[in-house]
């Protein structure tokens, strides 16, 4: 699976929605259940997932799915 | 972290394909896959649990949901798999799954529980313990005990748990007298156990001090009394000494200890959302912060139902015959004795230890006899059960001989298919996940969650309750307890400011991102901002606060805009941390001289309701506004008379203004 579809069965379960589809410029207001909460699940899974480490400031600092994407397609090392 | 497979690995290519039938929409035949997925494993990944969980919920299957949830716990200390079946199980509040006991339980934090208290649910649940919960805002827990009229006393708690981290703790990193700080912090702690016992009847839990994992004084410090490190280890030490037995404690120094400081504390998370306990450990602290109040709650398992071949020695009695089998002087004989050893502590606990075997009795009772390095004896068995009947009748006969129900055994053997018998046949016997490797035994069973121990004897238990009742006959200790007191101790300093560039990202952060003290929510964006800076007719200011212990920062905001002779308050807000400091006190204090000096002579304010600012519902009123006429409960319209009411101030905030205020320029 490519980075964007690993990424996106991320979100569908952290949100617990099959229906969600994610695109570069959606971020946390797009999605009502993704508050500051939420996000801490999301970053932990990510980590999970595919096997980073953020620092401090990308915990709280990608702008939106797309940059997230790219810093993920750079860094990611676990395989699928 | 125990989580055991005895399953042949991880079978992701059967739950991906669960996967996408359930996103497609086929929830019977995704079920299928994960229930077949999920057979792999005596105790299945916490990730798969949920989905199990999720599939029944949707499905309305909710019994079968339960017990998915109930098995997240088992699967791992997955944070997010676990706030995900906090929230399956949230859902079905309403359901009558069956709980062995109810209780209230309030945590009040020092840092972020709000992620904290599913997982505490969740795990409560697992014990046979029904939370209703009670969280105060943050950093609250002196305000919340020391006022009598807290809503945490509204809410008439059974457990107060009391969840704090060492930054709390007034302690320097050098002290030419640590033994008054020492005592000092023990007093401030066993104060608020005194007056939380006077103001209800709630059992306090106690979270001792984890020490941070960096130390400036590196090894000097172990050997300074003064250092902080020093104190901090004395703290610990006082604090379980006064706990005696009127006050439960979680003991958060040997936990973080045993996951190792690092990882207990994740700065990342801190700095993000002041999480003093890293997201991934808490699943570990909720298991034990319920296994406390599991044993409180007397539901702490009596008697350890054990096995014996390959359980509390290496091979088969009955093949190997005594003097075969492998009890101490090898590396696997070490470990069975090792695991011996800790059943005799266990005993000396207050367990009972009763055998269950599969074997001819003379055959089971010979190697206790004639092996010099059995640790356990003959006579450290409350009942001896070996025969050739199945586990399921011994398991029963054990119960009945000691007069025990089936709900107060634990089952211990190392053969996972007769665990899987008593699972499925005795249901309300615990099944101890053994690990493969006995030395791991040990562990395996000082993580059960339903083996903590209250007291070590009755009367130890029953003097915890005259404890309670003694302290709440206590005369208040008036001058060291009151929330005033408390609030003039911290000797807090506000500095009010007109919104300057330099604050005008923090500002547009808090706008952007605080909900609970927050009148109207309203997200102005930063151009909207720097126009209201612009605008003469709007009242602007910002409010940043010290106090002893910390500088908090900017942390409360304020827009207002004149009309006539009103100032209407367009925005008001505050971060939670310095909640119930008397912050919006010194705000509105600042609004009415702002209003005097532009010669207004009433203050407009509105309350815009949202899903998260119940908190200040009341907070004109608490002022002395009066309700004005028109708008609705969604959106409710205040009115303050200046020349009625007067102004304002917060008696326990000295506030200074750091430049002239932006007022008087219309």
């Amino acid at each position: 699976m490519d980075v964007h579809s690993r990424l996106e069965s991320v979100f569908r379960d952290v949100f617990d929605d099959d229906g969600l589809q994610i695109h570069a410029a959606m971020s946390a207001p797009d999605i009502e259940a993704w508050d500051s909460l939420a996000h801490i699940n999301l970053m932990m899974r990510i980590e999970d997932t595919f096997g980073v480490h953020f620092t401090n400031a990308e915990l709280g600092g990608f702008a939106n799915v797309g940059e997230l994407e790219r810093f993920l397609a750079e860094r990611s090392t676990a395989g699928a | 972290v125990i989580v055991v497979d005895s399953g042949p690995g991880v079978r992701r290519d059967l739950v991906a394909e669960a996967d996408a039938l359930r996103a497609g929409g086929d929830a019977v035949g995704a079920l299928g896959l994960y229930t077949a997925a999920a057979a792999e494993y005596e105790n299945p990944p916490a990730a798969l649990c949920v989905k199990l969980a999720r599939i029944y919920h949707r499905l309305g299957s909710l019994a079968d949901a339960h017990q998915w949830v109930m098995r997240v716990v088992d699967g791992g200390d997955d944070f997010v798999s676990w706030q995900a079946a906090a929230a399956v199980l949230g859902a079905c509040a309403d359901e009558s799954w069956s709980a062995a006991r109810h209780a209230r339980v309030a945590v009040l934090g020092s840092y972020t529980t709000t992620q904290f208290v599913p997982l505490l649910q969740l795990a409560a649940r697992r014990v046979g313990v029904a939370l209703d919960t009670y969280e105060c805002a943050y950093g609250q827990y002196r305000q919340e005990i020391l006022d009598p009229a807290s809503s945490l006393y509204r809410f008439g708690p059974d457990f107060i748990v009391l969840m704090v981290h060492e930054r709390e703790l007034d302690l320097p990193a050098i002290s030419e007298t640590p033994d008054q700080e020492i005592e000092r912090e023990l007093a401030r702690w066993t104060t608020l156990w005194d007056v939380a016992a006077q103001h209800s009847t709630a059992r306090v839990v106690q979270c001792l001090f984890a020490p941070p994992s960096v130390e400036p004084l590196g090894h000097l410090a172990a050997r300074l009394t003064g250092s902080r490190q020093h104190m901090l280890h004395a703290l610990n030490l006082r604090l379980g000494d006064a706990a005696g037995n009127r006050v439960s404690v979680v003991d958060c120094a040997r936990l973080a200890s045993r996951v190792g400081l690092e990882h207990w504390f994740d700065a990342r998370y801190w700095h993000l959302a002041k999480h003093a306990v890293a997201p991934a450990m808490q699943p570990l602290l909720a298991r034990h912060t319920a296994a406390v109040l599991a044993a409180e709650l007397g539901l702490t398992r009596k008697c350890l139902v054990l096995d014996l071949d390959n359980t509390l020695w290496g091979g088969v009695v009955g093949e190997d015959g005594a003097g075969g089998v492998q009890i101490g002087g090898t590396a696997v004989g070490e470990a069975f004795a090792d695991f011996q050893q800790t059943l005799l502590d266990y005993k000396r606990k207050g367990l009972l230890l009763a055998i269950c075997s599969k074997n001819n009795l003379a055959d089971a009772r010979e190697p206790f006899e004639t092996r010099p390095d059995m640790r356990l004896s003959l006579g450290d068995f409350a009942c001896f059960v070996a025969d050739w009947r199945p586990k399921a009748e011994q398991v029963n006969d054990v119960a009945h001989q000691l007069d025990l129900g089936l709900d107060s055994l634990v089952f211990v053997d190392d053969n996972p298919a007769e665990r899987e018998l008593i699972r499925q046949s005795l249901p309300e016997v615990e099944v101890l996940t053994l690990p493969d490797e006995p030395a791991q035994f040990s562990v395996a069973l000082a993580e059960h969650p339903l083996l903590e121990t209250r007291a070590l004897t009755a009367e130890d238990a029953q003097r915890a309750g005259q404890y309670a009742a003694r302290a709440r006959i206590l005369a208040s200790r008036e001058a060291a307890t009151s929330l005033d007191a408390f609030h003039r101790s911290l000797e807090m300093e506000a500095v009010v400011a007109p919104f300057t560039d330099a604050d005008l990202p923090r500002i547009a952060q808090l706008i952007s991102k605080s909900n609970q003290f927050n009148l109207t929510t309203r997200r102005h964006s930063v151009q909207r901002l720097e126009e209201f800076r612009q605008d003469p007719h709007c009242v602007h200011f910002s409010l940043r606060l010290r106090d002893r212990f910390t500088d908090h920062g900017l942390v409360s905001v304020l827009i207002a805009l004149q009309r006539g002779t009103a100032l209407d308050i367009d925005t008001w807000l505050m971060s939670c941390r310095v909640i119930g400091r008397t912050v919006e006190a010194a705000m509105f204090g600042e609004l009415c001289h702002a209003a005097e000096r532009r010669g207004c002579d009433r203050i407009d304010g509105t309350y815009i309701r949202s899903s998260k600012n119940g908190m200040v519902a009341d907070l004109f009123e608490r002022f002395g506004f009066e309700r004005a006429r028109g708008g609705d409960e969604a959106v409710v319209r205040w009115e303050y008379d200046l020349s009625d009411h007067g102004s304002i101030a917060s008696p326990f905030i000295q506030t200074g203004s750091a430049v002239d205020m932006n007022d008087g320029r219309s």
